[in-house]
């Protein structure tokens, strides 16, 4: 019922603003953002902490910008998405939250460009900004700079040398896979042991056992959230005692709500952020604003799109009027957010740190353990 | 030693995918119509159990136990819906109507739950307790004996039920030729409402079970039906044994080949097998002990 009242004021929040100023219309210091993401289907859970972070972001709109917005559902069939980005183009648009699914993302794009309208995504599909589209920005980190932090952690402050890695057989498993492959290959690092896990699988004491014939000396997953805790949950029954440094589903609140406290002792994972650590006052307010509009646990995937929805309206109250302009902003400009400080590499790629979190068998809460900033090397002299 | 827990694991695993498979072949064995909502009315009773944990006095002694007869109940009551809206008004029409039709309910289900609960994995309660037993080495869950003991019951209840009780035989009257059980004096309608309640129940129970162990989502429907249709696939449509054994087929490649080779490998095997089996007995392991309209 909760869930449901949630919605119901998210969608009550979209009738206000859409109401609030008449369609097609633009003032100086208005702006227009669709929330264009997936509520429905296999990517619900992080396309509603992506909506959910979107809607903060224009809920606390900069003085003296007044915003327009709607939400709309896009499901997880790029047709819904292309539909929906076309639903939107037909008023004035300032940007567009646009869906964390690469499918979804790599049809909006051409569309995009037509219209000439930034999308604003946390999408990790590395191609999305490789396709030499302007229009595009991520502002959350892709696997090149996640699981680059992933694998140092692992070698160079856990000292482990002989990484199992286990990943799901999904586009989003198979690209994390292989960039940590190429992460431990720069640390000199061979892993003992790959395996792909279906999403459908349901019993993962298999994989678990095959992997621990190898003589791990670290578990390295890159599993969706209802795996990663199935895996953890296991390897916990089964007092397995090699430490577990998991993808960035283990961060999410949801993940770690399956799981006792005692089965998360000593599991770590990489992430964006991990904004129900706290670390900063601003964070802390996030969280806490979060919490009261949605009864949920924000997520990075939240945090992420709430900064990149903050950094197009920053745009407009510093005088952006066009949709044009406000991509100028954010393709030369830089923003500092409450994950990290983003700033374009060239290819829209805006984010390019990554933390790793770490779980003390006391609580469901975790505490940052080692922040990796600039990671690509890419954007240099960042703030952090 | 860890073959056996490996066994453990797969019986518990392969008891769960009969009970939703089973419930799968009730509603094909009386309506000849496949009934595509039956991995969402899984997740259905996952959540179910979710959402009436908290509610349920003495929660915390017995849990699941408590919980389990609830949620059958409700589950039937939801199978009397489903049969009401998405069966009963198309039963004349062609089978594809009723294929949409239930379909259309599964989506309805998915998104209904998506809805009220969110996108979230859960876990609903253990049946008996959340913890493992030390059985020299061997680490069981507590739930994984659970579900191969309620499994084995609701499985033998059922046998019961249609071999020896008076509803039983104008059940399977009904399933054999509803316009000769009409023309007997069996109430044709009230025994395919039965039917539906007792599927849905079915799938209930799994879900309840699953739902502790392996979590439950909105949309984790989908991948039970397409097991159940295989379970059924490979067992012989309107098999009861059948539909048990190929669960339990099922339940060997995902633990027992898996742990061998890898989980896709595993996959790919069971998929061959299945089309081994079409091609060199079309009816099914155990035969096909209904005429299959749809």
């Amino acid at each position: 019922m909760r869930r449901f009242l949630s919605i119901l004021s998210a969608t009550a929040f979209s009738a206000v603003f859409s109401a609030s100023v008449p369609h097609g219309a633009a003032l100086a210091g208005e702006a227009s953002v669709p929330v264009l993401v997936p509520l429905t289907g296999f990517l619900s859970l992080e396309g509603t902490s992506q909506r959910n972070g979107a809607v903060l972001a224009l809920k606390d709109a900069p003085a003296g910008v007044a915003v327009r917005s709607e939400v709309i559902d896009t499901g997880t069939s790029p047709e819904a998405a292309v539909t929906a980005l076309e639903r939107a183009a037909g008023g004035k648009v300032t940007a567009v939250a646009a869906s964390m699914l690469g499918t979804q993302m790599l049809a909006m794009l051409p569309l995009a460009q037509d219209y000439k309208i930034p999308l604003v995504t946390v999408s990790g599909t590395a191609s999305i900004t490789e396709q030499g589209n302007p229009w595009v920005f991520r502002f959350f980190p892709g696997d090149a700079v996640t699981k680059e932090a992933h694998a140092r952690y692992v070698a160079e402050e856990l000292g482990k040398k002989r990484p199992a890695v286990i990943y799901q057989t999904t586009a989003y498993g198979q690209s994390g896979k292989a960039h940590l492959e190429q992460a431990f290959k720069k640390l000199g690092v061979e892993p003992v042991f790959e395996e792909g896990v279906d999403p459908a699988a349901k019993d993962l004491l298999p994989v678990l056992t095959k992997a621990l014939a190898a003589k791990p000396d670290v578990l390295v997953l890159h599993l969706h959230s209802g795996p990663t805790a199935l895996f953890i949950r296991q390897a916990a029954a089964n007092g397995v005692a090699v430490p577990i440094v998991a993808g960035s589903a283990m961060h999410q609140p949801s993940t770690a709500a399956l799981l006792e406290p005692a089965e998360l002792k000593g599991v770590c994972a990489e992430t964006a952020a991990s904004p129900i650590s706290g670390g900063s006052p601003e964070v802390e307010a996030f969280t806490a604003a979060y919490r009261a509009a949605f009864n949920a646990e924000p997520d990075a995937f939240a945090l992420g799109q709430y900064d990149g929805i903050r950094m197009v309206l920053g745009a407009v109250q510093g005088g952006a009027d066009s949709a044009d302009a406000v991509r100028k902003v954010l393709s030369a400009g830089t923003h500092q957010g409450l994950a990290m400080t983003y700033k374009s590499d060239g290819k829209g790629n805006m984010a390019h740190s990554a933390v790793i979190v770490c779980y003390d068998g006391a609580s469901r809460v975790p505490a940052i353990a080692k922040r990796y900033d600039n990671v690509t090397g890419v954007v240099t002299g960042m703030v952090k | 030693m860890i073959t056996l827990q490996l066994l453990v694991n797969g019986l518990a695993l392969g008891a769960a995918y009969a009970l939703v498979a089973l419930g799968f072949v009730l509603v094909l064995n009386a309506t000849a119509a496949v009934n595509f909502a039956q991995g969402d009315l899984v997740m259905a009773g996952g959540l179910l159990g979710v959402a009436l944990a908290p509610h349920l006095p003495g929660y915390l002694p017995l849990p699941g136990l408590l919980l389990l007869p609830v949620v059958l109940v409700l589950m039937a009551g939801l199978g009397l819906l489903l049969a009401a809206a998405a069966y009963l008004p198309l039963r004349r029409r062609p089978p594809v109507a009723v294929f949409i039709s239930t379909i259309a309910a599964g989506i309805i289900l998915q998104n209904g739950a998506s809805v009220l609960f969110g996108p979230e994995p859960r876990a609903a309660p253990p049946l008996l307790g959340g913890g493992t037993l030390d059985l020299g080495g061997l680490v069981v869950a507590e739930q994984s004996l659970a579900i191969i003991a309620v499994a084995a019951l609701l499985i033998a209840g059922q046998q019961w039920l249609f071999g020896r009780t008076q509803l039983g035989r104008r059940l399977r009257a009904t399933a054999q030729d509803p316009e000769m059980a009409r023309a007997c004096g069996v109430p044709v309608t009230a025994m395919i409402l039965i039917t539906f309640a007792l599927g849905t129940a079915f799938a209930g129970a799994a879900g309840l079970l699953l739902a502790n162990r392996y979590f439950v989502t909105p949309t984790a429907g989908g991948d039970l039906i397409l097991k159940a249709y295989i379970a059924v696939t490979i067992g012989g449509w309107g098999s009861v044994p059948g539909a048990v054994a190929g669960a339990l087929l099922i339940a060997l490649f995902e633990v027992g080949v898996s742990s061998v080779l890898s989980y896709p490998v595993a996959l790919g095997l069971l998929y061959a097998t299945l089309l081994v089996i079409l091609v060199a007995r079309p009816q099914g392991l155990f035969g096909e002990a209904a005429r299959r309209r749809a």
